[in-house]
């Protein structure tokens, strides 16, 4: 999590500022500072640079219709995520956790995956304790 | 070397605690939450029936049937974190993501909500992701509604191992206004920032006006509902309210900001520019657009009189 390079966190930052100052563009009726905006200012501002909302949503609505989502409802879909939220999506959607079944003989396929890791067939235990968060 | 690894493997299956990844026991009897509705689901739609029995809950009427063309997604078989947040606003709900302690979740049953959780059924490289309602406690067991088991009986051992590969990942849904059993300020702010961000502004004033209840002395609350009163015209509770939140943090920049672009609008230019002239103290340069905006109207605005005193 703490990897960033500093090139890469001071572009962010870079962009952040710029996309905030393009925010107040001069005008007779100047805009008060909004909520969302503090919150990015206060909460690790580094990471959370403004986004570009139409570009992360152009984004995720592409590929969900390509996993078959339906055309008329997609757009309703994305409307109550924020734009950090839609970013993050964008950025993830295609190694996210898709909550699915439950059903089948999980427990019987856990003790040969179990079996597997401990023989070092495969790699499976890597991220235990670990948070994304 | 396969002789150790099948022995191994054997007394974690045993003990049932050499896997998780965090306290293989739970710490009290909680629940059974009342008023948890069934759905069994179909074929890879745990997500639409989970939320389902967690809105129903809530007092939303719907089902996994209506839910599917909103939260389900074919060419994954099965539902997104974010879309099950994005659905749960749409329901009119405030989707509240709780930490991932069993602890937590355990305040959550005391509270009489059900929490929705994603479980990793299987092992972290080879996933098998599943949503299901945590609808109590009991005898080291997790109460469950899952799959098409009404009442799934899961080891603690077990339920703690399939959610820690899942994250923790865990929500439960608040009715406007209502406080969580665990409340926090901070993630009380983003959660109905998130509602202005999605241009619902009267949901987020609602939890900001109960969060300034909740934490009188929390700046940035009294910041953040003097912003919505502001952006819903009325614009007297607004001063009021940032003049609140800079007397508990007086070196808050984009409250006087705020304040002072308020001031000139009112014609207090005299007040305006003592306020911005605080702002332009404390402000970081991310800030200094913003502030150069607020300058030009303040300079455009007359001293005022005896009306602008506070």
């Amino acid at each position: 999590m703490n990897t960033t390079s500093p090139w890469k966190r001071h572009g962010v930052y870079a962009l952040c500022v710029l996309s905030l100052s393009a925010t107040w563009q001069p005008s007779a009726r100047a805009d008060i500072i909004d909520t969302q905006t503090v919150i990015e200012l206060t909460s690790r501002a580094a990471e959370l640079a403004r986004v570009d909302r139409a570009l992360s949503a152009d984004s995720v609505k592409s590929r969900l219709l390509l996993l078959g989502v339906e055309r008329d409802s997609v757009d309703a879909r994305l409307a109550s995520l924020t734009d950090r939220e839609l970013a993050s999506f964008a950025d993830r959607l295609d190694t996210a956790p898709a909550g699915g079944d439950g059903l089948a003989l999980v427990g019987a396929v856990f003790v040969v995956l179990l079996i597997l890791e401990l023989v070092g067939v495969i790699d499976v235990f890597k991220n235990v304790g670990s948070s994304r968060r | 070397m396969l002789m150790r690894a099948l022995l191994l493997a054997g007394l974690a299956l045993v003990s049932g605690c050499a896997l998780t990844s965090s306290r293989g026991t739970l710490p009290q009897v909680a629940g059974p939450v009342a008023n948890v509705p069934f759905f069994p689901q179909r074929e890879y739609q745990c997500g639409p029936a989970a939320l389902a029995t967690l809105l129903v809950n809530r007092g939303v009427a719907t089902t996994p049937d209506s839910l599917v063309p909103r939260i389900y997604v074919p060419g994954r078989k099965g539902s997104f974190q974010a879309e099950i947040i994005a659905e749960i606003r749409r329901q009119g709900l405030v989707p509240w993501q709780i930490d991932g302690t069993v602890e937590a979740l355990a305040a959550e049953l005391h509270a009489d909500r059900p929490v929705l959780v994603l479980q990793n059924l299987l092992v972290p490289s080879w996933p098998r992701w599943h949503y299901a309602i945590v609808y109590g406690m009991r005898d080291q067991r997790v109460l469950l509604r899952s799959g098409r088991d009404p009442e799934q009986r899961t080891w603690a051992a077990r339920f703690l191992r399939t959610w820690g590969y899942a994250d923790h990942w865990a929500v439960v849904a608040l009715r406007p206004g209502e406080m969580p059993a665990r409340p926090d300020a901070k993630r009380w702010l983003e959660t109905y920032a998130a509602f202005e961000a999605i241009g619902q502004p009267a949901q987020a004033a609602v939890g900001y006006q109960t969060g300034v209840r909740q934490w009188p002395q929390d700046s940035l609350l009294w910041f953040a509902l003097g912003n919505s009163q502001y952006l819903a015209e009325r614009k007297e509770l607004a001063e009021a309210s940032w003049r609140r939140g800079l007397r508990i943090d007086p070196g808050f920049a984009p409250g006087w900001n705020n304040l002072a672009q308020r001031l000139a609008e009112r014609g207090c230019g005299k007040a305006a520019r003592a306020a911005l002239t605080q702002a332009q103290r404390f402000a970081d340069a991310r800030l200094g657009a913003a502030l150069a905006g607020t300058q030009r109207q303040v300079a455009a605005s007359p001293a005022g009189g005896v009306t602008c005193e506070e």
